[in-house]
């Protein structure tokens, strides 16, 4: 036992330093927006202040409806074309590769300006437009996510077994293949929320308010609130993720262990 | 029990490549034939033809006197076990057995009975409930087996199913796999590149070459009637000794010996197609070898000679007789009788 703990030491100590670095900003920030400087004691006045604002769940909710409508587009995109790549599409992976790649390479300005010459005019006066530009730029990781996570499996001999033992192709896709895909799926889905969530280049350049634009602009007139808000978005989107991780945990446990 | 397979004229083209050439096979039911050759020789495209995976661009495939190459994979009630292990890992064993019957419709009770049947057939009965990951690759092979057995199939198709697996558990295997095929009387196409298992298992072996079988015939007749030069080399270990033609014999090593079949009388450089236990050697020094080396196999020795000319060939005895023999030694080497293929040096 005492071999194993101190052979383990050094993972400790790297979680230890990391929880830190990541931690130890996120509690500073805390703990300053539930400081209340008139009276010297803490309390949640900030975040009953941004609570109340007029514009707060509109805003709110305006992001998550875009984050989940990016990450729709994604899935419905990337799901099948990734599965195909692996299971024989080989010729057109590079293309795939290469198209996935261009939004890291291409600036937001340009995708910003881009889409403000070229898109219709229904496209530009519709905030759901901004799902799609998320999609776009949460694609290099989603794509990459499933690729990934789709060549850890013998998608191909599986797919074969699944028919050989009297499945269709649609029951081997669902019954077979989205089952042990699932996981990886998820991953793909969190990067994709995660990003649609915190993006606010893109949005500010194209003269969207959203969620982050909003915090921005409140942000200039009380900064303590500001950080109230801050560490609620941060705080609630974990939550969110986590729920979403809970939600599916029982198919996906017996991946994880199995992917070990 | 196990259906009649025939394969009529079955082509498949690659781009360039003929990966099957006009191929022609019958199988009878309960029978195990073993598909053997060289990789690139066709035998597993031909197994993806059988299965559905993959189309022929010409020809039939009957199982049971019924057409079946234009039915799709999940149609054709056929199980098969792949090299890599292909269980689903999101289930257990025992629904990993099971999920051939749940496309058929049986009902869950049903389905659990006859995976734990199957799963004890091939020695896993407390193994139900364990993932793909808690399973050494020996025993996913089992399920994998019991998997395609379990719903009865026409005819169980083996790709080179114990490849991945170390040799002690191959053997194992090999044995179970044999003994399950015949208490269940399933017709089996066993692919491998893997000689000693495919002479070991099967009741008639096919020889596969560029896209088609240069012989099938039971493990015996292959082995001591080879067909061609192919398969003589295919199969077993093959002696190429220097041959003269002595009117419609040849001489081999200082015996005149048969031909069952000869390139052409009007060559000189010929060589005899010899097994190596056809080989007589006694010691004399006015013999016409020498001995270079020899190994120690238990019962037997395998003995590396040296014509007086500089070639090389192995003799195979007893491990006692063999005790007499010294690197260095002349021996006198007789060609046992029989008839021998002569082909062109």
């Amino acid at each position: 036992m005492r071999r194993l703990r101190l052979a383990s030491l050094p993972m400790y100590i790297a979680v230890g330093i990391s929880a830190i670095y990541v931690l130890l900003p996120l509690l500073s920030a805390g703990e300053f927006s539930l400081r209340q400087p008139a009276t010297h004691d803490y309390g949640f006045k900030h975040y009953i202040w941004f609570l109340e604002l007029p514009d707060f769940a509109h805003y709110l909710l305006l992001s998550l409806g875009l984050a989940l409508g990016a990450a729709a587009i994604l899935l419905i995109l990337l799901v099948p074309t990734a599965i195909w790549l692996n299971l024989g599409g080989q010729k057109l992976r590079g293309l795939v590769e290469f198209l996935t790649l261009l939004p890291l390479v291409i600036p937001v300005v340009a995708l910003a300006i881009g889409a403000q010459t070229s898109l219709p005019e229904f496209a530009q006066t519709n905030e759901f437009i901004l799902s799609f530009m998320y999609a776009i730029l949460a694609m290099p990781y989603a794509y990459r996510t499933l690729d990934t996570g789709l060549k850890a499996v013998p998608l191909k001999t599986i797919t074969e077994a699944a028919r050989g033992l009297g499945a269709s192709w649609i029951r081997t896709i669902i019954q077979v293949v989205t089952p042990i895909v699932r996981g990886t799926v998820l991953s793909a889905l969190f990067m994709t929320l995660a990003l649609s969530l915190g993006e606010f280049t893109l949005t500010s350049l194209l003269h969207w308010d959203t969620f982050t634009t909003w915090v921005t602009t409140m942000s200039q007139g009380n900064i303590l609130g500001a950080i109230a808000l801050s560490v609620f978005s941060l705080v609630s989107v974990f939550v969110l993720l986590m729920l979403i991780g809970l939600f599916v945990k029982p198919a996906s446990n017996q991946l994880s262990t199995e992917e070990n | 029990m196990g259906a009649p397979l025939q394969l009529q004229g079955v082509t498949r083209k690659f781009k360039d490549t003929v990966a099957l050439n006009n191929l022609d096979l019958d199988v009878a039911a309960g029978e195990l034939v073993a598909l053997l050759g060289p990789s690139g020789c066709g035998k597993t495209t031909a197994l993806r033809i059988i299965a559905g995976l993959d189309r022929a661009n010409a020809g039939q495939v009957w199982v049971n006197g019924k057409q079946i190459d234009k039915l799709p994979a999940h149609k054709r009630n056929m199980g098969m076990v792949f090299q890599s292990y292909s269980l689903f890992p999101n289930l257990n064993a025992e629904e990993n057995v099971a999920f051939g019957l749940k496309m058929r419709g049986t009902s869950k009770s049903q389905r659990r009975d006859r995976a734990h049947e199957l799963l004890t057939l091939v020695g896993l009965p407390d193994h139900a409930k364990r993932f793909t990951h808690q399973l050494s690759g020996g025993q996913q092979q089992r399920v994998a087996l019991a998997r395609a057995l379990a719903f009865e199939p026409d005819v169980l198709l083996l790709d080179e199913p114990l490849s991945a697996l170390d040799a002690k558990v191959r053997a194992n295997l090999r044995d179970e796999i044999r003994s399950l095929q015949l208490k269940t009387g399933t017709t089996t196409i066993f692919v491998t590149h893997d000689q000693e298992e495919a002479m070991s298992m099967a009741d008639r072996v096919a020889v596969m070459n560029h896209g088609n079988i240069a012989q099938i015939d039971a493990p015996d007749v292959l082995y001591h009637s080879p067909a061609d030069e192919f398969v003589a080399g295919f199969v077993g270990q093959m002696n190429r000794i220097p041959a003269e033609v002595k009117k419609d014999k040849v001489k081999v090593l200082d015996s005149l010996v048969s031909v069952k079949s000869i390139h052409d009388y009007q060559r000189t450089d010929l060589v005899a197609l010899i097994r190596p236990e056809a080989l007589e050697v006694s010691l004399s020094p006015k013999g016409n070898s020498r001995v270079v080396a020899r190994s120690f196999l238990g019962p037997m020795s395998k003995v590396l000679l040296q014509t007086l000319g500089g070639v090389e060939f192995q003799a195979v005895m007893t491990s006692e007789q063999s005790t007499a023999l010294h690197s260095g030694d002349i021996v006198q080497v007789k060609v046992k009788a029989g008839e021998y293929l002569v082909v062109a040096a």
